[in-house]
């Protein structure tokens, strides 16, 4: 289990590494000159005052020079300052993080209440009507974009019953994001599950626990539900990406405070600090979770534990 | 006599459907196909379809409700929302067609290389694509629009290359059985090069789930690029992109939902016709994942 579990960190390590890397290049690829472009919308700003945002930015160093400076600040929690407003960026994204987080695992939950059961049942009912029904509205579910499912809960719930706010923030406010969120991938979810618990009820040993007559309520519950497990706690990882994904999106639907709407405004005002320290710190979020569900992974599949 | 027409030889009886002909055959791949045909046809035929000009402002009084004059209303400068989701078709197939072109020559490129040399460059390339995997297509996509700049074109090479490692993944898995496999090492030992190896052994063996891969990537491609045009990153106006009219109508939903409603129902029927098309290709061409 030991070495399972090094061989993931040091991957994620890795892909951190490289984050940070690809993040000092970033700058470098824009093309034109990346400080002209950023300060191109603050007017009154002289050749001279360029060069010495230059040099603040270390831009005017050799590329490894500046990647070793950027790496440096980083270890002491520095990401620079915005371009508007000279704000720290760290502290920026660190104020706006537990937001997203909120949202992604609240939808991550509304997801996997209701995908897990429909997912189950689907398989359980195979080839019935049940099924078809399940599976159709799952494949509509993932058809619809959840920046349009957005759009038609707010309309629906917000402007036209009047239950729930349009946007802003606190606990009424999370909801219709995390709706949004949760039912795109509720979809996803249950065509997961489905077919994890499908594989397990061809195997061998239910075949058996079928035939020495135990009931078939326990076949399900303590041989199909926990061999089929596993594969969809694996798959939570990949939900999660989705919903830290996806929760860019919604959040600027729903003008929700968190580091995807911050990133969008930095693209268009072409804040690039803001946009490198997002980058990482997203990056980042995605590496500590995925390791997070590979540690639970590895206490529940006997196999990895006992190695 | 009749006895022996009736039992007809077994093989004749057996023989294998063509592909398009095991696709109809499902429900699902029928509806999709013809889903597909009719997007295609109205891509093609927008011009003549289409009863205004999709960038034509005033063609109606702006916020028109739908009715005899605009089928689908107006928008708030009165631009006709048919003409505009008409001609947004051939915009969404043609992101759709270069993001996964772009998808599928680089991963195929990448998975192939790596099964197929083996070695340091097959460590280099799926470590790389591990790394690149795990920064999520969302984010990558994001990158390259904050580098390039927000436009169609860049949204549709960001969508493409975002999805890269997941066709590298899937090409070099595919191609990792291929390569085991006696036939393979014939060739080898035949003195086939890397060049024939790789595209007439490999290629027409991995092209079959790539084919599967790309119709599913199409709606996956589809979608990604209409976030990108509705967070602004995309298309940029007056363009007919259906995600950019779905954040422009946003303003107006309590006078005109009609903004809303229309794109995104495009946006969704597209999506689903190609889900529901690459699942049913992938049941004709793989028999034991039926109902999967």
């Amino acid at each position: 289990m030991l070495s399972y579990l090094s061989k993931r960190l040091a991957m994620g390590l890795a892909t951190i590494l490289i984050a940070t890397v690809a993040v000092t290049l970033l700058i470098h690829l824009v093309p034109g000159d990346p400080v002209q472009i950023m300060y191109a919308q603050s007017q009154g700003t002289t050749p001279e005052q360029l060069e010495e945002i230059r040099a603040r930015l270390g831009l005017d160093q050799p590329i490894i020079v500046q990647y070793v400076q950027y790496l440096g600040r980083l270890l002491q929690g520095d990401m620079g300052v915005t371009i508007r407003g000279q704000q720290p960026v760290a502290d920026l994204l660190m104020a706006r993080l537990p937001n997203t987080l909120l949202l992604a695992f609240s939808a991550m939950a509304i997801a996997v209440a209701i995908g897990l059961p429909a997912g189950f049942w689907a398989a359980y009912k195979r080839g019935t009507w049940v099924d078809s029904a399940v599976m159709m509205t799952a494949i509509a579910g993932v058809s619809i974009p959840h920046f349009w499912l957005g759009l038609v809960l707010m309309f629906w719930f917000a402007v036209d019953l009047g239950w729930l706010p349009v946007a802003g923030g606190g606990p009424l406010a999370l909801v219709l994001p995390a709706m949004t969120l949760g039912l795109s991938n509720a979809a996803i979810v249950a065509r997961m599950t489905r077919s994890s618990m499908i594989d397990v009820m061809e195997q061998d040993f239910v075949r058996t626990a079928n035939a020495k007559g135990l009931p078939k309520a326990v076949v399900q519950s303590r041989h199909v539900l926990r061999s089929g497990l596993i594969p969809v706690v694996t798959m939570m990882g990949l939900q999660f990406t989705y919903m830290m994904g996806g929760a860019i999106v919604v959040e600027n639907i729903f003008a929700w405070n968190g580091i995807g709407r911050l990133a969008i405004e930095a693209i268009f005002q072409r804040d690039y600090p803001v946009i490198q320290g997002f980058i990482l710190v997203f990056a980042t979020t995605v590496v500590v979770v995925m390791f997070l569900l590979d540690l639970v992974y590895a206490l529940l599949d006997p196999r990895i534990r006992r190695s | 006599m009749a006895d022996i027409a009736r039992t007809a030889p077994p093989e004749t009886r057996r023989k294998a459907r063509p592909l398009w002909l095991r696709i109809l055959r499902n429900p699902g791949g029928a509806i999709g196909a013809a889903l597909v045909l009719a997007l295609v046809l109205s891509a093609l035929s927008a011009p003549w379809l289409a009863p205004f000009d999709p960038t034509k402002m005033a063609a109606g009084r702006p916020l028109t409700a739908p009715g005899a004059a605009h089928l689908l209303g107006t928008d708030e400068l009165g631009r006709d929302v048919l003409s505009r989701i008409l001609f947004g078709a051939r915009l969404t197939l043609q992101i759709g067609a270069i993001a996964v072109g772009i998808s599928l020559v680089l991963g195929l490129v990448t998975g192939l290389s790596a099964a197929h040399f083996g070695g340091w460059p097959e460590r280099i390339l799926m470590r790389a694509t591990d790394v690149l995997f795990s920064f999520t297509e969302t984010l990558i996509a994001l990158a390259f629009v904050a580098v390039l700049g927000p436009s169609l074109t860049n949204a549709m090479v960001a969508v493409g290359v975002a999805a890269v490692p997941f066709y590298a993944r899937t090409a070099y898995a595919t191609a990792l059985g291929e390569v085991a496999k006696p036939y393979y090492e014939g060739a080898i030992a035949a003195g086939a090069g890397h060049m024939r190896l790789i595209l007439r052994h490999l290629l027409p063996n991995v092209l079959p789930t790539m084919i599967v891969v790309a119709t599913l990537g199409l709606s996956n491609a589809i979608l990604a690029a209409a976030a990108l045009g509705f967070l602004g990153l995309g298309a940029q106006p007056p363009q007919p992109e259906w995600g950019y009219m779905l954040s422009a109508g946003r303003d107006f939903m309590n006078r005109a939902p009609w903004l809303m409603l229309y794109p995104g129902l495009a946006i969704a029927l597209t999506v689903f016709a190609f889900n529901i098309l690459g699942d049913a290709l992938r049941e004709a061409l793989d028999p034991r994942s039926e109902g999967r």
